[in-house]
C-alpha cells in the first residue's frame, strides 16, 4: 500500500520543515506550497490524503478562504472532487486576540485547529486520527 | 376708569393654582370683595334694625318707611353682587371683572348712603360717620387717588344734600324734631360740618390708603424675595445635580453634555453650548449643545482670534449681550434673530495653560441675564473648566494605554511567529524525528527549548495583557458561567503534579442556595484560578498544603486560595499587581517567570467586576481572595 499523501501549505519555510521531519518519520509522503496560489495546483496534481493549512498567509484570513473554497459543497468548484478531503489549521492566533476560531463551531470548514508551536507528538495524533488510522 | 390702578407695579406670582395666575393684589381684590358683600348683608340688616329700634324705643320722629325702604335695597342690591361675584368665581374670571364689580359696589354704597343721610336728618343724621369706614374700605380696595376721588364724591354729596335742605329746595327729614332751631337751617353748623367731614374724609382715604400702599410694598418685597429664593434654590438643587453628573465620569462628551444641560436649567433659560478651541487655538468648534437648532450651530465658523466677542471672552471677561440682533459683537446677529434669541451671556473656560473654550448661555427674552447670572455662569465655567480638563487629560492617558496596548500586540505577534517556528523545530530534534542525537547534543537541545518555552510563554502573557487592555470584551462576550465547575476543574488539573511534589491539595465548597452562576468569560475565569493554583504549587516545598476553597457572601462568590508557602515578602506585597513584577524569593526559587501572571489576574478580575486581596507572610504562605459578584437568579 502506497503511502498516505499530505499537503503541508504553509508560507514558512522553516515550519514547513518542522511539520515535514515527524511527518516524513511515520512514513507519510509530503508535498509542500508555500502559498495560496501554489497550494491550487498543488492540491489537483497531488491529490493529498490531508492538507495542513496555515491560517494566516498573504492575509490574516487567507488559509481560511482556501479551506472555505477546498469543502465547498458546489458541484461547480474547481476542488469538487477534493471536498471531503479533512484538512488541519494551523493557527499562530493566540487564544484572547481577536480573530480566533474553534472547531466546535458547525460553519468552519475544516475538521481540526492545531496551534503553533507544534508538537510533533500531537501533530501525529491528530493526523492518525483523521485518516483513520 | 385709567384712575383705578390697584394692580399698579406688582410683582406677579401664583398664589392660587386654581384661579389660573394671579397677582397678590389681584387676588386680594377678589377675597376682598366676597369679603365686602359679607359685610353689607350685616349693614342692610343693621339699617333695618336701627330704624325699627329707633322708632320703636325712643319714638323719634323721622318717616320710618324711607328708611326700611333704602335697608331692603342694600340687601337687594348686595344679593344681586353676591350672585354676580358666585358666578365670577365659578368661571374663574379676570380679576378685572372683580374690580369692576367692586367700583359698582361703592357707586352703590356711596348713593345708599346719600339716600340714608337724607332720610335720617341730613346734615343732622348721625349716619355721615358711616360714611368715613365707607371712604376706608374704599381706600383699602383702590389706590390713592380713586380714594380720594370718592371721599370728594362723598362730601360733594353731603354737600348737595346739606345745600338743598338748607335752601329749602329739597324736604327736610329731622329725626330729633324737639330742636328749637334746626341744625340744617344754621349756616355756621352746616359749613363746620361739612368742613370737619371733608377734611376728615380726605385725610382717611390718604392715611388708609398710604398703610396700604406700604403694606403692598412690603408684600411684594417679601414675594420677590421669597421669589429669588425659590431661583437660587432652584439654581443650586441644579447645579449640585449637574456636578455630580459632571463629577461621576471622566468621559469627556458626558461632562460636556451635563454642563451645557445643567446650567440652561439652572439658570432657566433656552440655550446653553460649549465651544472648545481647536488644538491650533484659532477655531472655537462646537462640542456640547443644549437648546439650540442644527441649523444655528451650523451657521459657519467660529473664529477665536478675529471674532470680537470670541476675543474678548476668551481674554477672560464674561460678556452680557443684552439685545443680540443689534449687537456689533455677535459675528452672527441675523442667525441669532431667526433661532429666536435676544440675549446671550458668554463666560471663559479657562485652564491651566489659558482659555480653553467658551460656556454660552441663550434667552429668548431681550435683556435677560443680571449681574447674579453673569456671576453664576462665571462661577460653572470654573468649575467646568477643571471638569472638562481631567476629562481631557484622562481621554488622552486612555488613547496612550491603548497605543501602548496596540503597540505591545503588534510586536509580539511578530516575535510569537519565528518563537514558535523556532520552538516547532526544536521539537522535531528533542523528539527524535531527525536520528539520534547525543545525550551532550540533546542536552544543549533540551536548555535551548526551555528558553525558547519561557520566551514563548511571555509572549503569550504579553499578548494576555495587550488584549486585555482594548479588545478582550470584544473578543470574549462575558456569559453565565458556573463558577464552581470551573474551579473545580483547575484543582483537579493540579491533583497529579501536587502529589508529585509531596503537597496536599484541599477543596471546599459550600453548598450554594441555587446554582451560582458569574457573568464572565470561560476561559477568563479559568486562567484566574489556573494562575493562582500554579503559583501556590510553583512556590509551596513538599509537606506543604494547599486549599482552595469557594463560598458565598451577599451577592458575591469568596474564592480563596491559601497555601503554607514561601510566602511574599511585606514591601513585595504592594507591587504584587504590577507588570513584571517578580518578589525577590519567588525569583530565587523559580528563576523563570514573567511577572505577568498575576497582573493578568487581577486585569480579568476586574474585568469581571470582583476584587482580589492577598494577605502573606514570609515563610508562613500566601492567602489570595478573590470576589466576583453572582448573577442574582431573577
Amino acid at each position: 500500500m502506497s503511502p498516505k499523501k499530505i499537503l503541508l501549505i504553509d508560507d514558512d519555510p522553516d515550519l514547513r520543515l518542522a511539520l515535514r521531519l515527524p511527518l516524513q518519520a511515520a512514513g507519510y509522503a509530503i508535498s509542500e506550497a508555500p502559498s495560496v496560489v501554489e497550494a491550487r495546483t498543488a492540491i489537483k496534481e497531488v491529490k493529498p490524503d490531508l492538507i495542513v493549512l496555515d491560517v494566516m498567509m498573504d492575509t490574516t484570513t487567507a488559509g481560511f478562504q482556501l479551506a472555505l473554497e477546498i469543502h465547498s459543497a458546489d458541484p461547480r468548484s474547481e476542488f469538487k472532487d477534493f471536498h471531503q478531503v479533512p484538512i488541519i489549521m494551523l493557527t499562530a492566533i493566540h487564544s484572547t486576540t481577536p480573530l480566533r476560531f474553534s472547531p466546535d463551531q458547525d460553519y468552519l470548514p475544516v475538521q481540526t485547529f492545531l496551534e503553533k508551536p507544534v508538537d510533533p507528538e500531537v501533530l501525529l495524533g491528530k493526523v492518525k486520527e483523521l485518516l483513520g488510522e | 376708569m385709567q384712575a383705578f390702578d390697584p394692580l399698579g407695579g406688582q410683582v406677579r406670582a401664583t398664589v392660587n393654582p386654581g384661579q389660573g395666575s394671579r397677582s397678590l393684589v389681584e387676588a386680594e381684590l377678589v377675597s376682598s370683595v366676597a369679603w365686602l358683600i359679607r359685610l353689607r348683608w350685616l349693614a342692610g340688616l343693621g339699617v333695618l334694625l336701627a330704624t325699627w329700634s329707633t322708632g320703636a324705643l325712643f319714638g323719634l320722629g323721622a318717616p320710618r318707611l324711607p328708611l326700611y325702604a333704602i335697608g331692603t335695597g342694600i340687601l337687594l342690591y348686595n344679593l344681586t353682587f353676591y350672585l354676580i361675584e358666585q358666578r365670577l368665581t365659578r368661571t374663574s374670571a379676570k380679576a378685572e371683572a372683580f374690580r369692576k364689580l367692586s367700583v359698582w359696589q361703592a357707586i352703590l354704597d356711596w348713593v345708599a348712603m346719600a339716600l340714608l343721610i337724607h332720610f335720617s336728618g341730613g346734615i343732622e343724621s348721625p349716619a355721615i360717620f358711616f360714611f368715613i369706614f365707607h371712604i376706608i374700605i374704599v381706600s383699602i380696595f383702590f389706590s390713592a387717588r380713586t380714594a380720594a376721588a370718592f371721599a370728594i364724591l362723598a362730601a360733594i354729596l353731603l354737600s348737595a344734600i346739606a345745600l338743598l335742605e338748607y335752601s329749602g329746595l329739597m324736604p327736610h327729614r329731622a329725626i330729633i324734631s324737639y330742636l328749637e332751631t334746626p341744625l340744617y337751617r344754621n349756616s355756621l353748623y352746616v359749613a363746620s360740618v361739612l368742613f370737619f367731614f371733608t377734611s376728615t374724609g380726605l385725610i382717611s382715604a390718604y392715611l388708609a390708603a398710604s398703610i396700604q400702599e406700604r403694606l403692598r410694598q412690603r408684600e411684594e418685597e417679601v414675594i420677590h424675595l421669597s421669589e429669588s429664593l425659590r431661583r437660587a434654590t432652584i439654581r443650586l438643587q441644579t447645579l449640585n445635580d449637574g456636578a455630580r453628573v459632571i463629577n461621576s465620569t471622566l468621559d469627556l462628551p458626558q461632562v460636556l453634555e451635563g454642563l451645557v444641560k445643567s446650567t440652561a436649567e439652572a439658570m432657566g433659560v433656552r440655550a446653553c453650548s460649549i465651544r472648545l478651541l481647536d488644538p491650533e487655538g484659532k477655531k472655537l468648534e462646537p462640542v456640547a449643545v443644549f437648546g439650540l437648532s442644527q441649523a444655528y450651530l451650523d451657521k459657519g465658523p467660529v473664529d477665536g482670534i478675529t471674532n470680537p466677542l470670541a476675543r474678548r471672552v476668551l481674554s477672560g471677561e464674561v460678556v452680557n449681550i443684552p439685545f443680540a440682533p443689534n449687537s456689533p459683537l455677535l459675528q452672527y446677529p441675523e442667525e441669532a434673530r431667526q433661532e429666536g434669541i435676544r440675549s446671550v451671556l458668554s463666560a471663559p473656560l479657562m485652564g491651566k495653560s489659558g482659555p480653553m473654550g467658551i460656556l454660552r448661555a441663550y434667552a429668548v427674552e431681550p435683556d435677560r441675564f443680571t449681574a447674579e447670572d453673569e456671576a453664576f455662569l462665571v462661577a460653572i465655567a470654573s468649575q467646568g473648566s477643571i471638569a472638562i480638563e481631567n476629562a481631557i487629560a484622562y481621554k488622552a492617558i486612555e488613547e496612550l494605554d491603548q497605543a501602548k496596548g496596540q503597540f505591545v500586540r503588534m510586536v509580539t505577534h511578530e516575535l510569537r511567529s519565528p518563537v514558535s517556528v523556532v520552538h516547532s523545530l526544536l521539537r522535531t530534534l528533542t523528539s527524535g524525528y531527525v536520528g539520534e542525537t547525543s545525550d551532550q547534543q540533546m542536552d544543549i537541545l533540551q536548555r535551548a527549548r526551555r528558553r525558547v518555552e519561557f520566551l514563548q510563554s511571555l509572549i503569550d502573557d504579553l499578548l494576555d495583557l495587550a488584549a486585555g487592555k482594548n479588545e478582550f470584551k470584544r473578543v470574549e462576550p462575558f456569559e453565565p458561567v458556573a463558577l464552581a465547575e470551573v474551579v473545580e476543574r483547575v484543582v483537579r488539573r493540579y491533583e497529579v503534579l501536587s502529589k508529585e511534589k509531596g503537597l496536599s491539595l484541599e477543596w471546599h465548597q459550600q453548598a450554594p442556595a441555587y446554582e451560582a452562576k458569574v457573568m464572565a468569560s470561560q476561559d477568563g475565569l479559568d486562567r484566574i484560578f489556573n494562575n493562582l493554583i500554579s503559583n501556590a504549587v510553583k512556590y509551596t516545598r513538599a509537606g506543604g498544603r494547599i486549599t482552595v476553597s469557594l463560598s458565598y457572601l451577599a451577592g458575591e462568590a469568596k474564592i480563596e486560595v491559601i497555601d503554607t508557602g514561601i510566602g511574599i515578602p511585606k514591601d513585595a506585597q504592594e507591587h504584587l499587581f504590577e507588570e513584571f513584577y517578580r518578589a525577590p524569593n519567588a525569583r530565587a526559587l523559580e528563576r523563570e517567570g514573567t511577572g505577568l501572571g498575576l497582573t493578568i489576574v487581577r486585569d480579568l478580575v476586574v474585568r469581571f467586576g470582583g476584587s482580589i486581596q492577598v494577605e502573606s507572610s514570609l515563610g508562613a504562605g500566601s492567602h489570595f481572595t478573590v470576589k466576583l459578584p453572582l448573577i442574582t437568579p431573577s
